[in-house]
């Protein structure tokens, strides 16, 4: 396998006598959109605090492009760009001057970067206005710009979605993949919404109260023999119902107007044509993948803030 | 270096997008011009121009007031009976108002320029953290301490642009109104052995010298406030109410021999002028610059710490 580019290792943090986080490791590699992914509270602005220096690491290792963050600072940070929470900038400023500010932070950043990086964002029409005016979602994409200014290896986004409308969501979306799949960033994305990690992520990773709990891979391709869990609104439902269970010999659960059942997903498309034969009408078919939904709502449903 | 620089520039950039920035100057610029507007038309006894008969205008003035010996006239406020008597003595002739001796009477106005710049060092760094910008400021390959740096010389550049500023602004109005009576005009001026000739220019150097010692080390202590605790109204408060109350607690403490290591009762050092007096006993030059030096090293120590070493942490 490749050489991560950031690689964290039992890293702690405790403040007070409140551990935060817990023996936390994993590694990011070029080319791959890791999705950190828990409930809030969970310690992810945390770990991203940490990992790009603004926290003290209590114990454990932050490795960037195998720089450690807490002895080469300089050098490690160089190959970072991240939001961390909200993209805050100066709201009585112009988003040109803010990004100039930046700019002049990192050695090499040309006036063309610049431009270069609004174009990418899409705020060539508001950036010579004041901050102060940007909408939430303007504000998150000239955080994305002054993130990507030194063309950085590695970009750390918590929460990018965070206030945008669908499309903006997308736009992201598509963005953060075309990064990662052509320019071979290792991005970090965090969020507490699954379905909006599947869309986006290679890898997820989950924390809750500060512990890692597990690490998946999003396949596209989801594995034929995989479980899924399907809900589907057909008419009349325990006609429905009858059909699949003597079809698959499965147990079959009713939850209002809806059927809730597990099988293999290669034979997903066989219970469909069989339904409609029957004179069954279909009006909402959805397959969950069963492994990490369930996991994440296992650790969401008895989510509470401790 | 050029990267120190380039942290600087962006200070001032912060600086002077806010409004509040350009109202001090212009603050500062309306109270030059009013105070140069009365001065011309509501006061006319200063500006009075003496003609080649001056030493017989003089006396008429002096007389003018003490005619029947020590029984002062109502005019007397308006004459210097002392000062026209130093003049007379010593047969130097009243210089006329200038530009010149505006400035200089505009000195006191440091203490608008001290109060201006105590906002900014409370605010230069309190803002980051009140705004949020401190996290994208501080994971750019730029040390702590040298953004630290900079902000503290973006607010000594700031305090000297306003000072060159109260000068240049002074020198134009005070030449508008009053025009200008050379470069370096002498004058009579009273100090504690009485009157004397001194030349205009040494005098203002001094007196704005006297008085940056008092600025800078406010400035200071309202920069560390704001490091150590992170918020702007706060650093504005303490170190406004300190600089407006340091001075009138000494009187109520001076009996007790550590009120000589008060910060206030050291910052004046102009106390120590030739045949001055010094506040309290015990009490020197070179005692109260190490006093202010001790002060001064404490205040960068600690916002240098508490800037370099804490967790930069939700709110
Ligand atoms: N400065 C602090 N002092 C004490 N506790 C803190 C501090 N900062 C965070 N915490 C605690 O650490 C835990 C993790 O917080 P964190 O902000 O990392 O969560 P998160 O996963 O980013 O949540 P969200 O989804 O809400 O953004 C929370 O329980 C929080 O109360
Ligand atoms: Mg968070």
């Amino acid at each position: 396998m490749t050489k991560p580019a950031m690689q964290l290792t039992d890293l702690n943090k405790t403040i007070g006598k409140k551990q935060i986080i817990k023996d936390l490791s994993f590694s990011i590699y070029p080319g791959e959109v890791f999705g950190f992914l828990g409930p809030n509270g969970a310690g992810k602005t945390t770990t991203i605090r940490m990992m790009v220096g603004l926290m003290k690491i209590t114990s454990g290792e932050v490795l960037i492009q195998g720089k450690s963050i807490r002895t080469n600072f300089k050098e490690a940070i160089k190959e970072v760009g991240a939001i961390v929470e909200n993209p805050e900038m100066y709201p009585f400023m112009s988003g040109w001057k803010n990004l100039v500010h930046y700019a002049r932070m990192i050695p090499g950043i040309s006036e063309d970067r610049i431009k270069e990086v609004i174009r990418l964002v899409g705020l060539e029409k508001v950036i010579k206005e004041k901050v102060g005016r940007y909408s939430l979602g303007m504000r998150q994409r000239l955080g994305i710009a002054q993130a990507l200014l030194h063309n950085p290896s590695i970009l750390i986004l918590d929460e990018p979605t965070n206030g945008l409308d669908p499309s903006g969501i997308k736009e992201i979306r598509h963005y953060i993949r075309k990064l990662a799949e052509e320019e071979n960033v290792a991005v970090i994305v965090s969020s507490h919404l699954l379905a909006e990690m599947e869309l986006m992520c290679d890898r997820i990773g989950i924390i809750k109260n500060g512990e890692l709990i597990s690490i998946n891979e999003v396949d596209e391709e989801s594995d034929q023999q995989e479980m899924q869990e399907v809900h589907l609104v057909a008419e009349p439902l325990e006609n429905a119902k009858e059909i699949i269970e003597s079809e698959q010999d499965i147990e079959v659960r009713v939850d209002k107007d809806m059927l809730i059942f597990s099988v293999n997903r290669a034979q997903i498309p066989a219970i469909i044509k069989r339904l409609a034969t029957e004179e069954v009408d279909i009006f909402y078919v959805q397959a969950h993948r069963t492994n990490l939904e369930d996991k994440f709502m296992a650790l969401i449903g008895e989510n509470a803030i401790e | 270096m050029s990267n120190f620089i380039r942290l600087i520039q962006n200070e001032n950039m912060k600086l002077y997008s806010k409004k509040a920035t350009w109202v001090m100057i212009g603050i500062l610029a309306i109270i030059v011009l009013a105070v140069g507007l009365i001065l011309r038309f509501m006061d006319d006894n200063n500006l009075k121009e003496y003609g080649d008969d001056w030493r017989e205008e003089l006396q008429v003035e002096n007389a003018s007031v003490q005619n029947d010996n020590g029984d002062y006239t109502e005019a007397s406020y308006r004459v210097n009976i002392e000062k026209n008597k130093y003049h007379l003595e010593n047969d130097i002739k009243p210089q006329s108002y200038g530009a010149m001796q505006f400035v200089y009477d505009n000195i006191g106005l440091a203490m608008l320029i001290s109060l201006f710049t105590i906002i900014v060092a409370a605010g230069i760094l309190a803002n980051e953290f009140q705004w949020g910008t401190i996290k994208l400021l501080l994971i750019r390959p730029v040390t702590r301490l040298k953004i630290l740096a900079s902000k503290y010389v973006a607010v000594l550049i700031y305090a000297l642009t306003l000072l060159v500023f109260l000068v240049v602004f002074s020198w134009i109005v005070g030449a508008l109104l009053f025009g200008i009576n050379g470069l370096n005009p002498s004058a009579v001026m009273y100090d504690i052995n009485g009157y004397k000739q001194v030349s205009l220019l040494p005098e203002i150097i001094e007196g704005f010298g006297y008085r940056m010692v008092n600025l800078v080390m406010m400035a200071t202590f309202a920069f560390m406030i704001s490091a150590v605790f992170r918020n702007t109204s706060m650093a504005i408060g303490i170190a406004i109410f300190l600089m407006l109350a340091g001075n009138t607690i000494i009187p109520f403490v001076s009996q007790y021999s550590w009120a000589k290591y008060i910060l206030f009762a050291n910052t004046d050092l102009s106390q120590y002028q030739s045949g001055g007096h010094p506040l309290l006993d015990g009490m020197s030059l070179s005692f109260s610059i190490s006093v202010l030096l001790v002060y001064y090293v404490i205040f960068i120590v600690a916002s240098w710490l508490s800037f370099t070493k804490r967790d930069i942490a939700g709110q």
